[in-house]
């Protein structure tokens, strides 16, 4: 396989990865916890992949845009229920809630939908190329890779360019103080909560397009969306962003070129990574302040 | 003025030891006498699921003086269980179908699996434990996954299939009367183990942990070496961890990488919860009531035959529904104590 087929694959792999990790960040840097309920945030955005996609037919940037809704409306509705009444207990306990949850939610998914794994087929074509080693993009890649650059546009622009954006970055880096320059970080918490879930959404259905829905499919991927998060330096979304595609391009490098015996040690290998960092720059990637 | 001697007050554990000392003896006498009675199907799948009860006793036990006491988010407890249980079953083990095994006696590799615990907690101890505490969680976690992704994928230690052969040390007259056999024995180390961490607890040593949960800053102002009793705290935990992963290997001849998910520590840690973080005996409690539900739904499963998988989803939404509703209404846990909740 040649370098560049790497350098594709790696980039899928970076992009779904980092728009669940953008949105646990913000969770990360605004709420102040670690959500470990967020892939269950992702599955039903893959859930929603199979049904807008392949039981209603629609296109995929069609349904792309209808899970987008959905996923911020259930996933703001989960998170009022079960972690605004907790706001305060400190990130322990709100950890562990979000384990519980996502327990909850998992085996919901399951007993509802069955443990099955569903295919969806966007209906993607293939372009094959044969300069620079020979290799292949697919309106998937193109579909998945665009998404995400587009996201980060966005939440660029959001949290840079509006009052709301600025608003969040202001709770996350102090909250005392944010509150004490008359922000309502009440309603930050909420935006941050829609924004986190759409992109948990997000992600979710572009999973699905590439891998399978299943009560799980959000469930694989969190271990790796908080790694990729806690590497760019938990809170901080461009963190998210680069650490997002550094443990994809380490995941898919490992695949594509290590002997066979360790070659599947991909993922491991990402845990590794994650591992040294924090010992090494516990501020992350983006050096952001770490309370002792 | 009168100047009193403070006084440290053991709760009497002479009793426990002697509880712990009998049931050990009577397991051995089961394996040893070839004794054999009949055991109905129910009873077996309480001593089925009883086996992981007390197992994972050894490991929430542990992880209660780390966390509950202390306040260290260990989010790796099956890290040291799996090192345990690959060390002996690779050392111990006569002859896999896969992986590298060494057939050594199996005291040395208990011994050495113990050590190697040993090892790994002070590595990761003296490497993360300044970090944050959710930080501290994150990187055991990540060890933990590590330590999966090795032994299903890395060539030696028996990929999916994992290390068979292991000398069942427990073997008794039948296949029924191991299983009970294996429970007095386990159910013994389980109470010497509890009268060890309820020392623990009440010790000078145990208050200094706790002060350490409480303000770690403020104690380290008193003066005491708090690192160190921390690495301390990591190191204990190690060897009953390890120690318990040594016996389900000789228990169950085998292990896979199935004994060593990520379930385990959801489960130990929900276990702990529920009862009570801060209490030896909450915590076991608490695992006795997750347990206890799983048992329940065995049975309900055997007498109702529906589908196995829609049951268990059913009971995987009740605890976490359960352990929800605990830490929002509860925090301190069932058997908690609400005065010593600085950790929740």
């Amino acid at each position: 396989m040649g370098v560049i087929q790497s350098v594709i694959f790696g980039l899928q792999l970076g992009s779904y990865i980092a728009i669940a990790a953008v949105g646990f960040t913000l969770i990360y840097g605004v709420v102040n916890f670690i959500n470990f309920a967020y892939g269950e945030y992702m599955t039903i955005g893959a859930f929603m992949t199979f049904i807008t996609v392949n039981q209603w037919g629609l296109p995929a940037i069609v349904g792309l845009l209808i899970t987008l809704v959905v996923t911020a409306v259930l996933g703001w509705i989960v998170s009022r229920i079960v972690f605004v009444p907790m706001q305060g207990t400190g990130a322990i306990p709100m950890l562990m809630a979000s384990i519980g949850l996502g327990m909850f939610l998992r085996n919901f998914y399951q007993l509802i939908a069955g443990g099955e794994v569903r295919f969806v087929d966007i209906g993607a074509s293939q372009f094959e190329f044969d300069f620079l080693g020979g290799f292949f993009v697919s309106t998937q890649h193109i579909l998945i890779i665009s998404s995400a650059f587009i996201i980060f546009a966005l939440i660029h622009v959001l949290l840079t360019r509006t009052q709301a954006g600025i608003a969040m970055r202001a709770t996350s880096h102090n909250e005392l103080l944010a509150r004490a320059s008359g922000i309502r970080t009440k309603q930050v918490r909420r935006n941050v909560w829609i924004v986190a879930s759409a992109l948990a959404g997000v992600s979710g259905f572009l999973i699905g397009t590439t891998t399978f829905v299943s009560p799980l499919t959000g469930f694989n991927q969190i271990l790796l969306v908080l790694a990729a998060a806690i590497l760019g330096g938990a809170g901080s979304a461009y963190g998210a962003f680069f650490g997002s595609y550094i443990l994809a391009f380490v995941i898919t490098f490992t695949t594509a070129y290590l002997p066979t015996e360790v070659s599947g040690l991909g993922e491991t290998l990402a845990f590794a990574v994650l591992i040294v960092v924090l010992l090494v720059r516990p501020s992350g990637l983006a050096d952001v302040e770490v309370e002792a | 003025m009168s100047t009193e001697t403070p006084t440290v007050e053991f709760s009497d554990d002479r009793l426990l030891w002697a509880v712990g000392a009998v049931l050990v003896l009577l397991g051995l006498a089961i394996i040893f006498s070839g004794l054999e009675f009949g055991l109905s199907g129910i009873i077996l799948i309480v001593i089925e699921v009883g086996i992981f009860f007390l197992l994972y006793a050894l490991l929430v036990l542990p992880v209660n003086v780390q966390f509950g006491v202390s306040g260290l988010v260990n989010f790796g407890p099956v890290l040291w269980f799996g090192i345990g249980a690959y060390a002996t079953a690779m050392l111990a083990s006569t002859g896999s179908y896969q992986g590298v095994t060494f057939g050594f006696p199996w005291p040395i590799a208990v011994l050495a699996g113990v050590v190697l615990a040993i090892l790994v907690g002070l590595l990761l101890g003296v490497t993360t434990l300044q970090l944050r505490g959710d930080f501290l969680a994150v990187v055991t976690l990540a060890a933990a996954e590590i330590l999966y992704g090795i032994v299903e994928k890395v060539g030696g230690f028996g990929g999916a299939t994992g290390i068979g052969g292991v000398p069942r040390i427990f073997e008794a007259a039948s296949f029924p009367m191991t299983d009970l056999a294996v429970t007095f024995v386990l159910a013994g180390v389980v109470v010497f183990v509890y009268a060890l961490a309820q020392r623990i607890t009440d010790s000078p040593y145990g208050r200094l942990l706790k002060a350490i949960r409480s303000d770690e800053d403020a104690t380290e102002a008193l003066g005491k070496p708090t690192f160190r009793y921390k690495v301390l705290v990591f190191i204990y935990g190690a060897v009953i961890m390890g120690l318990a992963g040594s016996l389900l290997a000789l228990y169950n001849g085998a292990v896979s990488p199935g004994f060593i998910t990520l379930d385990v520590t959801v489960l130990v840690w929900i276990g702990m919860l529920i009862g009570g973080a801060g209490s030896n005996r909450g915590s076991v409690y608490g695992l006795a009531i997750i347990m206890g539900l799983q048992l329940f739904t065995r049975i309900a499963n055997e007498a109702f035959p529906v589908s196995q998988s829609q049951f268990a989803a059913l009971r995987l939404m009740i605890i976490g529904l359960l352990l929800v509703l605990i830490i929002r209404y509860r925090p301190s846990g069932i058997w908690g104590n609400p005065e010593e909740r600085e950790v929740l």
